[in-house]
């Protein structure tokens, strides 16, 4: 739904010189899968074990009745991420400047909020306009 | 067209009703509402970067197993960076 969303700016966000990259743990041949399906107009990135997200301080892992839920639905993040621990990123979205300085952060713990793109939007029109 | 927010909401009012596809039980949704509440509380968010932070230098391979810095897409212009937790 948030990556459906985000296509749904990507055109604004072009047109006002910017780019939106999605990263995530999970392995190319997903990746590639999920771009096709939805037919998004960004590149999806894997960061592969989590390293950037480590390092933007958004890691969390799974605690062992979590991991034991989710293994009984069958997600298996070892599998799709070649990933034994059982971690994920926070949802969390930033805009980035050409001086590589963060001036818009966007972060959540309950995975079921997800930054508005929109809202995105906006802060971007800010930032360039500026 | 409805926000991200409705959308979400809607799709979490489905899952935790119980309804099909996914016939969560309330201990299901129960569980997934310690761990959030746990990772709230664990202060995460106040760990993450914020604005005014340095953003951390990337290269990464995308779907088509082409290599993509932050570099490379900083000297175009900005850059919206999301990070997704998967498909799954």
């Amino acid at each position: 739904m948030e990556l459906e969303a985000l296509k749904e700016i990507d055109s604004e966000v072009q047109a006002l010189g910017a780019r939106i990259v999605v990263l995530t743990p999970e392995l190319e041949r997903y990746t590639r899968a999920l771009r096709k399906k939805l037919n998004l107009p960004f590149d999806i990135l894997t960061d592969i074990h989590l390293k950037t997200a480590e390092q933007f301080g958004l890691v969390f892992t799974f605690p062992d009745y979590l991991r034991d839920l989710y293994q009984s639905f069958g997600s298996t993040l070892d599998r799709f991420h070649d990933e034994s621990e059982y971690r994920l990123p926070i949802p969390a979205r930033y805009i980035v400047d050409t001086n590589n300085l963060i001036r818009a952060a966007d972060v959540n713990a309950d995975y079921t909020i997800r930054p508005e793109p929109s809202e995105t939007l906006r802060l971007l029109k800010e930032i360039v306009r500026k | 067209m409805s926000n991200l927010k409705d959308r979400l909401e809607g799709f979490k009012r489905t899952f935790e009703s119980g309804a099909p596809p996914y016939n969560a039980t309330p201990e299901i949704v129960a569980t997934m509402h310690r761990a959030t509440a746990e990772l709230k509380a664990s202060g995460i968010e106040g760990r993450a970067l914020k604005t005014g932070d340095r953003a951390p230098d990337f290269a990464l391979f995308n779907q088509d197993h082409v290599e993509v810095s932050s570099k490379d897409l900083l000297r175009q212009g900005p850059m919206v960076v999301s990070f997704f937790r998967g498909h799954w």
